[in-house]
């Protein structure tokens, strides 16, 4: 105990007199969080509340164009331009516009939609009184199809153009289901002789019992979260940012070796195994309190530049016992890397390129769940991964120990296989 | 204190044996000086007495211990000052010295006597500090001295510890190991400086290529080679040749 308790304070000793590296060690990873945070935050939101200008082109003016319009304004997403200059768009120059990539998207409404569309709703009033043995004819005629037209800039993200195309869908069929409505009132009304008085039927109002709700599933109901950039980017840069004490460690390890202060602790009596330990838990307690930095940042520093503050979960114990794991795993690797190589030149290239290998493929710069099916089996092989999914199992689905122990058991294990591959090198070295 | 018999060593990667069937042996209580050219085997001999090296063959046994099985026990008696410094070179000497002790399982107030004491008596009190990087050549080799010197090692092995100091260094230094021989203690020593190896060693063993060329008194050796120095004797029985 007191062989660790001295090498605990010994490593503290070294550590602490390359002051540039220990700032670098902390600040560049909280610099990176939050930049990574900040530039991530864009695309993240990018379906959830940027707005798109939208050029609508109305050479209809009817009734039909007028509801389309002002249903899609109702959706946040949307944003309508029929202006430009206080001249109405014309079609061409919004078809130039967006081949020039101005603006993303036009909407063409070509004269007559609306008519076309209350001569349909006419035929079906028509036909329904004349199945249900009403008299009466409203004017109808042949039906000209006509077509909204709609220009996407090819750059548009299809899920973008699948989300407007929707809209697009769900505003025809009301419009159509309240013309046609309206038609039948007016029908009925001819029948009985009674005049005006009769208010329109609210179909949105009606059509209200049944509507679509999003909820979080994860326990207890306190965490109701959507990820966002900074529920993915801070814990995600915390653990690469955490991995990056491998530099240290190696670059100790292979520095110890090289000055030949290794060959004085090994002529010490008793078992390297203390002193190993004594490392180990300096750089565990060192990693976990740089992860906690960074954590910290997310929470006090993103939103002061106006970014979502980081959300928890509600298992700080469980948060602690994780981030020791994964401390101990980057340690692990450290010690694996250090002993691997025989030079700083070797292993720093290698172990920081192999981190950010590790955290790509992980899941580090892009969710996981992106990745084709492929990848996401190659994600597996990264430590980072059972890193990152430990943590969202904590922050974004609620859980404690009893949801995040499989990973801490899998990264446990890539420590055992880093601590059993630096004995095997460390072992041959000796002969 | 010291018997080897038919040690074998060749390095991995190397071509040639670095030690091929070395047998010597010293008796206890005397400064014995482990002597020959470059190369010649004796940095390899004491690295595997310490049980940083393995050796391939043969036996070694230090104050009655066999090597192959009494290692932790030999550790804790024996003292060895590596050829080359090995200490953290951005610690100060007394951090350094601090750590050393307390693997040495030296308890703290103790400890911190004695780092004082041997401070003082290598002359390093006033550096004590500084890093160890920013001392000079003879003020590193000191302080690696005292390194080993902390847990009162009964047999003390230093592998050239005179080399690239100043005359006041290594008087300094073999006064010290005089003095410590004649509290009782065991001295191994390696040396190209076959002058003061024979001013100081009872006893001294020549090899060269990894085998032993000769051992006895210097005085014996002198007589035997008709020589008049230690060093005479050595250019006799190895050569003129260059080493390495
Ligand atoms: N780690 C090693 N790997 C390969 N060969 C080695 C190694 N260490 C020493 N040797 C070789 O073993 C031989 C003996 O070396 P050693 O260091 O024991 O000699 P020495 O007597 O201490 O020499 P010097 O007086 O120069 O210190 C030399 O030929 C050397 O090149
Ligand atoms: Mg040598």
């Amino acid at each position: 105990m007191r062989k660790i308790a001295a090498t605990v304070l010994n490593e503290f000793r070294l550590f602490r007199k390359d002051l540039a590296g220990v700032a670098l060690l902390f600040l560049m990873p909280l610099a990176l969080t939050i930049i990574m945070a900040l530039i991530q935050d864009a695309p993240f939101r990018e379906y959830q509340d940027i707005r798109f200008d939208i050029l609508w082109v109305d050479n209809d003016k009817g009734k039909m164009a007028l509801q389309m319009g002002e249903g899609l304004e109702e959706i946040k997403q949307f944003r309508l331009v029929r202006e430009l200059d206080g001249k109405p768009v014309e079609a061409g120059q919004a078809r130039a516009l967006v081949q020039k990539g101005e603006y993303k998207i036009a909407i063409i409404l070509p004269d007559g939609v609306s008519a076309e569309v209350v001569n349909s709703a006419n035929q079906v009033a028509n036909e329904m009184g004349q199945r249900m043995g009403a008299a009466g004819k409203l004017p109808q005629r042949e039906s000209r199809p006509a077509n909204l037209e709609i220009y996407f800039d090819p750059v548009t993200k299809q899920a973008m153009k699948l989300s407007l195309l929707n809209a697009l869908d769900k505003q025809l069929t009301k419009v159509q289901a309240e013309i046609i409505l309206a038609r039948l009132e007016e029908k009925m009304k001819g029948e009985k002789g009674d005049s005006a008085g009769v208010e329109p039927i609210d179909l949105q109002a009606k059509m209200r019992a049944v509507t679509i709700k999003e909820l979080s599933a994860a326990p207890e109901n306190k965490i109701n979260l959507n990820t966002n950039s900074v529920q993915h980017n801070v814990p995600a840069w915390a653990i690469f940012g955490l991995f990056f004490i491998i530099i240290p460690i190696a670059g100790n390890s292979i520095r110890e070796r090289e000055d030949g202060s290794l060959m004085r602790i090994r002529m010490i009596p008793g078992s390297y195994f203390s002193i190993l330990t004594g490392k180990l838990s300096f750089y565990v307690l060192l990693g976990t309190l740089q992860f906690f930095i960074m954590l910290a940042a997310g929470l006090l520093i993103l939103p002061r530049f106006g970014l979502p503050s980081l959300q928890m979960g509600s298992a700080p114990l469980a948060l602690l016992v994780t981030a020791l794991v994964i401390a101990m795993t980057a340690t692990a690797y450290g010690v694996c890397v250090g002993s691997l190589f025989q030079t700083p030149n070797q292993a720093l290239p290698f172990g920081a390129i192999s981190i950010v290998i590790l955290s790509a493929v992980g899941g580090i710069w892009v969710p996981v769940e992106i990745l084709p099916a492929g990848l996401q089996q190659v994600a597996k092989l990264s430590p980072l991964y059972w890193a990152l999914d430990a943590i969202n199992g904590i922050f974004l689905r609620g859980g404690g120990l009893q949801a995040v122990w499989p990973n801490l058991i899998v990264l446990f294990g890539f420590g055992a296989v880093f601590i059993a591959i630096a004995g095997w090198t460390e072992t041959a070295r000796k002969k | 204190m010291l018997e080897i018999s038919h040690l074998h060593k060749t390095y991995r990667n190397a071509a040639e044996p670095s030690l091929s069937g070395l047998s010597l042996s010293f008796g206890k209580n005397i400064i014995a000086g482990l002597l020959g050219p470059n190369g010649a085997g004796k940095t390899t001999t004491i690295s595997i007495i310490c049980g940083l090296v393995k050796a391939d063959s043969g036996s070694v046994k230090v104050l009655g211990y066999d090597l192959a099985t009494g290692l932790e026990e030999i550790k804790k008696l024996i003292g060895v000052v590596p050829q080359s410094i090995a200490l953290y070179p951005t610690l100060t000497a007394v951090e350094n010295l601090e750590y050393i002790g307390k693997l040495y399982g030296i308890g703290s107030r103790e400890l911190k006597e004695k780092i004082r004491l041997y401070l003082h008596a290598f002359g390093l009190e006033k550096s004590a500090h500084k890093a160890i990087r920013h001392y000079s050549g003879g003020m590193k080799r000191r302080a690696n001295i005292i390194a080993s010197l902390l847990h009162a090692p009964e047999l003390l092995i230093l592998d050239e510890p005179t080399a690239g100091v100043d005359v006041q260094s290594r008087n300094m230094i073999l006064a010290f190991l005089q003095d410590y021989h004649r509290q009782g203690h065991s001295i191994i020593y390696t040396s190209h400086l076959l002058e003061e190896a024979q001013q100081l060693c009872h006893e001294v063993a020549i090899i060269d290529h990894g085998q032993l060329v000769v051992k006895g008194k210097p005085s014996n050796l002198m007589t035997e080679n008709s020589a008049t120095s230690l060093e005479q004797v050595f250019l006799h029985l190895t050569g003129y040749s260059l080493r390495d």
